[in-house]
């Protein structure tokens, strides 16, 4: 192996050979990279709606539901997660009443609910929505109106104004917020080893666990937490490529 | 290292200066015995609060009456806890800086840590109580004939689960690798697993496997990962999990099984006929502790006969001191008490040293990984 600095803790690559060629971190990594995916997807979904209301239907009271909508923010993090312990466990509130409707007999819960990858996903959706609405509806807020107007007497139809006009000048918000959720989720640990289970285990928790609880091993810790600091980095700076495009494109 | 080594070591020449006074002033007034008493306290006047590291439930979080007669005895200077998870947590802790006074890590942990340079031995001569306490767990808490571990709490590593859900087809260490309990089963998120997978395997020695049977344990917890629901390093997580009925089958400590009764669950908890891993657990002094007197005084309330039967009646933990004896006579049946050697063969493996632990320890992390 090539070293820089002879010795029993010289710099040695040793641990990125062994990172590169162990598939097993890899995998945990593809793993999580999915996960982060889909999280981020299924909340940009769930959020554009929320922020295109508040910012486009002229409600007067859109900045009281802006504050309603970050209103959890104001508790715990790990308050909210564990909440939903209380929601999804095998004696929890929805097989509850799962039990009560007799859908499900009470020998027989939903066991998929809770310490599953399942479980990790929708509390980072739940946790993440109101992040990812923001910069949608700053987004949306600064949008002039006057370019709708021009859609809909050049003939374009509502849907075709949004598809033509709302959505590419929203994507700058969009990709912001996706990035706000990706980023942080791809590194998560705390919701996963909480509600994840074996199989919710993500690339996070194996960065901590190197650290901390495994039999320490710092260097194998350093080279998954510096990997993943480059992937995320790449990933910005393309997207901040990418977001910068649309919005020379746009204006 | 015994007690003069320690005054030695920590007194500055004005100090002994100061002591010298104290002790001659003493001598004139009251004589030998209040001169001793004064060398004690002047010794004793160490600064700072005592810093514990040790294991949930051992601290000021429901611990307390195993170190009240510490806290009586010293009512200005009660100890500060910082929790560890396991061994290795303790190791990574204090890498990272953290200094505390003492740590408990458990038998098998005693060769890694006496030749780490990072801890010191007791003195045992400083712990009236000592010499209550097995002296087979004393023996295994010395290491090059120095007492670098003072025994305390001790029990089993074994199976829990519930009898009205869960029929095991042989008592075994199998029953954590049954396909028939998919989803009900909890593992310890600790490289002990391999052990345990050693264990159930029939290797010569578990802990010290060869490469190839390094692959097979492995290979074995990789196959089974997917019937577990959740591997736990605090047993918070598994009371939760198992309390609620999200797992069955757990691997436990006797603790748990005494949890899990207190919530009326039909629980078994079972020796498998591989045998059960014992440890004990030994209170550690880290080296350069600046409160070493105080770090005794702290053992010694640990050791003591009254902290002992609390223990055993409220944990269903075995303790160190001889003389102590639960109220439950099914606990004392259960860990064997009046068995001096309930802890080792043939009743159980007595937990010991891992040659490759950082080995273990990689392999453990590409389970949970994979």
């Amino acid at each position: 192996m090539y070293s820089l600095f002879p010795g029993k803790h010289g710099f040695t690559l040793e641990a990125w050979r062994a990172f590169v060629h162990s598939s097993v971190y890899l995998s945990l990594f593809w793993k999580s990279v999915k996960m982060s995916l889909i999280v981020s997807a299924v909340v940009v979904a769930l959020a554009y709606p929320v922020a295109y209301y508040l910012a486009l239907s002229g409600t007067k009271r859109k900045y009281v539901l802006l504050l309603v909508l970050i209103a959890p923010f104001l508790t715990s993090y790990l308050l909210r997660v564990l909440a939903w312990k209380v929601i999804l466990g095998d004696q929890g509130v929805l097989n509850t009443f799962l039990f009560w409707t007799g859908l499900r007999s009470h020998d027989h819960p939903i066991s998929q609910l809770l310490y599953s990858r399942f479980a990790v996903m929708l509390v980072l959706a739940y946790v993440w929505v109101p992040f990812v609405a923001l910069p949608i509806f700053v987004a949306l807020e600064s949008l002039d109106r006057r370019l709708l107007e021009a859609a809909s007497d050049l003939g374009a139809s509502r849907r075709q104004a949004f598809v033509r006009v709302t959505l590419p000048l929203s994507m700058p918000g969009v990709v912001a917020g996706f990035l706000f959720v990706f980023i942080p989720t791809l590194g998560e640990f705390i919701t996963p080893s909480l509600v994840g289970g074996t199989s919710g285990y993500m690339y996070g928790n194996q960065i901590v666990d190197l650290f901390g609880t495994g039999f320490p091993d710092w260097e194998t810790g350093s080279v998954l937490a510096i990997f993943l600091l480059g992937v995320v980095a790449a990933l910005t700076l393309v997207f901040a490529r990418f977001s910068q495009i649309r919005d020379v494109a746009a204006s | 290292m015994d007690g003069r080594d320690l005054t030695a070591r920590r007194l500055r020449r004005e100090e002994l200066l100061k002591l010298a006074a104290a002790a001659g002033g003493a001598v004139l007034v009251g004589g030998p015995t209040a001169a001793a008493h004064a060398a004690r306290t002047q010794l004793e006047a160490e600064s700072g609060r005592l810093q514990v590291l040790d294991w949930a439930g051992y601290g000021n979080d429901g611990g307390q009456s195993m170190f009240a007669q510490y806290v009586k005895k010293h009512p200005g200077n009660k100890p500060q806890f910082t929790y560890m998870t396991n061994e290795s947590d303790a190791l990574a802790k204090i890498h990272a800086g953290l200094s505390p006074d003492l740590f408990r890590p458990y038998v098998g942990w005693v060769k890694y840590f006496a030749t780490s340079g990072l801890v010191q031995p007791w003195s045992p001569k400083l712990i009236p109580n000592f010499k209550h306490l097995n002296p087979f767990m004393v023996k295994a808490g010395q290491y090059n004939g120095k007492q670098y571990g003072i025994p305390d709490d001790w029990g089993f590593d074994a199976i829990l689960y519930r009898s009205d859900k869960v029929h095991p087809k042989a008592k075994s260490w199998g029953l954590l690798f049954d396909e028939r309990y998919k989803g009900k089963i909890a593992w310890f998120d600790d490289l002990e697993m391999i052990t345990i997978a050693g264990l159930y395997l029939r290797f010569k020695n578990p802990w010290n496997q060869s490469d190839s049977e390094l692959k097979k344990s492995q290979d074995l917890l990789k196959s089974k990962k997917h019937l577990v629901r959740l591997t736990w390093s605090s047993e918070t997580n598994l009371w939760e999990a198992f309390g609620s009925g999200e797992v069955w089958i757990a691997y436990a400590w006797p603790n748990d099984w005494v949890q899990m009764k207190k919530k009326k669950l039909k629980v078994v908890y079972m020796h498998p006929k591989e045998k059960p891993i014992a440890w004990v657990g030994m209170f550690m002094l880290l080296k350069g502790s600046p409160r070493p007197r105080l770090a005794h005084a702290y053992v010694d309330a640990w050791s003591s006969a009254k902290s002992a039967k609390w223990l055993e009646d409220n944990y269903g933990y075995g303790h160190a001191n001889t003389v102590a004896r639960p109220s439950s006579s099914d606990l004392l049946r259960a860990l064997q008490l009046t068995n001096p050697k309930a802890v080792t063969e043939p009743n159980a493996h007595l937990d010991r040293d891992i040659p490759r632990r950082a080995t273990y320890a990689r392999l453990w992390e590409e389970v949970k990984a994979s």
